[in-house]
C-alpha cells in the first residue's frame, strides 16, 4: 500500500507536456486560423468538458459524505485527489473571461449590444434580452464565474484537508466536519453548477427556455465522474496499487451507479426534448430545429449527431451496464467508461457548437476544423487536469486508512 | 424404512468446517443440496458452486414486454383502431408513447421481478421435510447442516453417507419424505 513519491511523477511530466502542447496548438489556432469564433467555442467545450468531471467528482464526495457511505471510501480519496483540477480549470477558463471583456460578444453574443440578431435588430434593441438584461450581463457573468470557481476551489480544500488530516491523526471528528461540508456544499454545489451551465452554455442562444438544463449538465457531471472513478480504478489495479483493496463488487457497485445516472440523463434530456416538441412554442423549438434542420428544410449534421447521442449516450450504456459480467469484468467496464466519456464530449459539443451559425442563421456542421480544435483543448485542458491529479497523488496515503469505514469498504459485499 | 427417504443431513459445527464440506459435495457433483445456517457466510454461494439467479433475466422479459406492451397501445388506439389527431401531432410517434411505455416497463419489470423471485425460491413454501428433524432448529443458533436430497442423480446411501463422514459431518441422518 506504501506509495513512493516519485511513482507518478513520471506520468505526470507526460501529462503535463501533452497538455501544454494542447494548449498551445488551441492558442495558435486562436491566432492564425480565418474561423477564431469557432475556436473560442471549441475552446469552451473543452473547458466545459473537465470542470464537469471536476463538478462530478466534487458531487460524489459530497453525496458520499452525506449518505454516510461505506463503499466508497477506498475510492473517495481518488476523487479527491481530482479535485486538485479546479484551481488550474479557473486559470484556463480565464483567457474567455478575459475575452468577454476585451471582445464582447465574441463568444457570447447578448454580451454586444450591437450584436445583429439574425432576422430581427441588435441584442440591445430586442425585447427577449432587455427583459433577461438584469440576469445576462457581463458585470454579474464575471462575478457569477469567480463564485462558481471559488465555491468550487473552497468546497474541495475543506473535503481535502479533513479527508487527508485523518490518514495522520485518526480523529473521526474529520469524518463529520466531512459530513457538515457536504451538507452545506451539497445545495451549494448544486446551484454553482446549475448557474454555470446558464451561463457558460446555455446563454450561447439567450432566446431560449429550459428548466432541465442545470440537471442535464448535473447528470453529465455524475456520468463523467463515476466513468472517471472506474477508470482510475482499473488503472490502480492494473499497476498493483489496488490489489487486495478492490473486490468485484467495488466494481459491481460503481457500475449500478453508471447504469442509474444512465437513466437518469435520459429522463431529463428525453423530458427536456418532449416537452419543447409537446408544447411546439417557437420561443423553444428553435434551439432543436437549429440541431435538425436547415433553413430550406433539409436535414443537417446535427440531426445524426443528436441520435447518435440518442443511442451512444442512453440505448448502448444501459444494455452494456445491465450486464453483471460486463460491470464486474475491469477491461469491459473500462471501455464502457471510455465510450461514455466519448459522448458526453460530443454532448458538450452538440450543446455549444451549434451557436456558430452561417449567413441564413443555420448552424454550422458538426465535421469541420472545429473539431480538432475541440480535441486540442480537451487534450489541453485534460493534461493539465491529469497533471494535477498525479501530483495530489503522492502526496497522501492510497486511501483513507483511518476512515471509521474502511474496514467495511474492505470487505465490501453485494 | 417404510417411509421414502428424502436425503441424508449431516451437523457441523463451525463456519470453516462447513465451507470445506460445501467444497467437497460441490465437487462430487451434487446439485439437489443445501447448506442450512444460522447466519449469511459470504463466499458460500462460490464453496457451494451456486450460479448467479435467473431472476434479472425474468426481469428483463418482464421489462421488454413492458415496453412492447406501451408503445403498441399507443400505436393501437391512435393509429390503427380509432384514429385521432391530437394538438396536431401525428397519429403515431414514439416521443408520446415514451413516456407510457417506459411506465409500463418499469410496472412489468417489477411485476416479473417479485413474480420471478418467488417462484425461483420457491416460496411460501409450508412444510419443508427437514423440519422433522428434531434438531433443526439448532440451524437458526449455531450449528450447521448439509442436506442432500434422495432424488439428486449422484445420490446413495451408502456413498453419500461416507462422502459427508469424510467432510467432517457428525450424525448423519437419513430424513423422512
Amino acid at each position: 500500500m506504501s506509495t513512493p513519491a516519485n511513482s507518478t511523477a513520471a506520468p505526470a511530466g507526460k501529462a503535463l507536456t501533452i497538455g501544454l502542447i494542447g494548449l498551445a496548438v488551441t492558442a495558435l489556432a486562436a491566432l492564425l486560423a480565418p474561423e477564431k469564433h469557432g475556436v473560442a467555442l471549441s475552446y469552451l467545450v473543452g473547458v466545459s468538458y473537465w470542470t464537469a468531471i471536476a463538478i462530478g467528482m466534487l458531487l460524489m464526495i459530497l453525496i458520499h459524505h452525506i449518505t454516510d457511505a461505506s463503499w466508497s471510501v477506498v475510492i473517495r480519496r481518488q476523487w479527491e485527489h481530482g479535485l486538485a483540477a479546479f484551481k488550474w480549470l479557473f486559470v484556463l477558463f480565464l483567457p474567455l473571461l478575459i475575452l468577454a471583456w476585451i471582445k464582447p460578444g465574441f463568444v457570447w453574443p447578448w454580451m454586444d449590444k450591437t450584436h445583429v440578431l439574425h432576422g430581427h435588430g441588435t441584442v440591445g434593441t430586442d425585447i427577449l434580452y432587455l427583459k433577461k438584461e438584469g440576469f445576462l450581463n457581463i458585470y454579474t457573468f464575471t462575478i457569477m464565474t469567480l463564485v462558481f470557481f471559488g465555491s468550487w476551489v473552497w468546497l474541495s480544500a475543506r473535503l481535502r484537508k479533513a479527508s487527508f488530516t485523518q490518514d495522520s491523526d485518526g480523529d473521526v471528528q474529520w469524518t463529520y466536519k466531512n459530513r457538515f461540508n457536504a451538507a452545506i456544499g451539497l445545495p451549494i454545489a448544486a446551484l454553482t453548477l446549475t448557474f454555470a451551465a446558464i451561463y457558460w452554455i446555455k446563454s450561447l442562444e439567450y432566446h431560449w427556455f429550459s428548466t432541465m438544463y442545470g440537471v442535464w449538465f448535473f447528470a453529465n457531471c455524475a456520468r463523467g465522474a463515476l466513468c472517471g472513478g472506474v477508470l482510475i480504478m482499473v488503472w490502480l489495479l492494473n499497476r498493483g496499487d489496488y490489489k487486495g483493496i478492490i473486490n468485484t463488487n467495488h466494481f459491481h457497485s460503481i457500475g449500478m451507479l453508471m447504469l442509474a445516472f444512465t437513466v437518469f440523463w435520459a429522463y431529463v434530456t428525453f423530458s427536456q426534448y418532449f416537452l419543447i416538441w409537446n408544447a411546439n412554442v417557437p420561443e423553444e423549438t428553435f434551439w432543436y430545429n437549429l440541431r435538425e434542420l436547415n433553413h430550406d428544410g433539409t436535414t443537417n449534421q446535427w440531426w445524426y449527431v443528436g441520435l447518435v447521442i440518442l443511442f451512444g449516450h442512453f440505448v448502448i450504456p444501459f444494455c452494456a451496464l445491465l450486464s453483471y459480467r460486463f460491470k464486474v469484468t475491469p477491461h469491459i467496464i473500462r471501455r464502457i467508461a471510455c465510450w461514455v466519456l466519448t459522448i458526453i464530449l460530443i454532448d458538450l459539443c452538440y450543446n455549444i457548437l451549434p451557436a456558430l451559425k452561417d449567413e441564413h442563421g443555420d448552424s454550422l456542421p458538426f465535421l469541420s476544423i472545429n473539431l480538432l480544435w475541440v480535441l486540442t483543448s480537451v487534450i489541453g485542458v485534460g493534461g493539465i487536469c491529469i497533471w494535477a491529479y498525479l501530483k495530489s497523488f503522492p502526496t497522501t496515503k492510497l486511501i483513507p486508512i483511518r476512515d471509521p469505514r474502511v474496514g467495511e469498504s474492505l470487505t465490501h459485499h453485494e | 424404512m417404510a417411509a421414502p427417504s428424502y436425503g441424508l443431513i449431516a451437523t457441523f459445527e463451525t463456519a470453516p468446517e462447513i465451507y470445506h464440506a460445501a467444497e467437497l459435495v460441490r465437487d462430487a457433483g451434487y446439485k439437489n443440496w443445501d447448506v442450512i445456517a444460522p447466519c449469511p457466510l459470504h463466499g458460500l454461494d462460490k464453496a457451494m458452486g451456486l450460479k448467479r439467479s435467473i431472476v434479472p433475466r425474468i426481469s428483463l422479459a418482464g421489462g421488454l414486454t413492458g415496453f412492447c406492451t406501451g408503445m403498441s397501445l399507443i400505436w393501437w388506439t391512435g393509429a390503427y383502431d380509432y384514429k385521432l389527431i391530437v394538438g396536431g401531432k401525428p397519429l403515431f410517434s414514439p416521443m408520446f408513447a415514451f413516456p407510457v411505455s417506459y411506465e409500463l416497463t418499469i410496472l412489468f419489470t417489477a411485476f416479473a421481478t417479485i413474480i420471478g423471485m418467488f417462484v425461483v425460491n420457491g416460496l411460501p413454501r409450508h412444510y419443508h421435510p427437514v423440519l422433522k428433524y428434531d434438531q433443526i432448529k439448532r440451524g437458526l443458533d449455531d450449528t450447521f447442516f448439509i442436506v442432500i436430497e434422495a432424488r439428486d442423480p449422484r445420490f446413495n446411501l451408502a456413498n453419500t453417507t461416507a462422502l459427508l463422514a469424510k467432510a467432517g459431518g457428525k450424525s448423519i441422518k437419513e430424513l423422512e419424505a
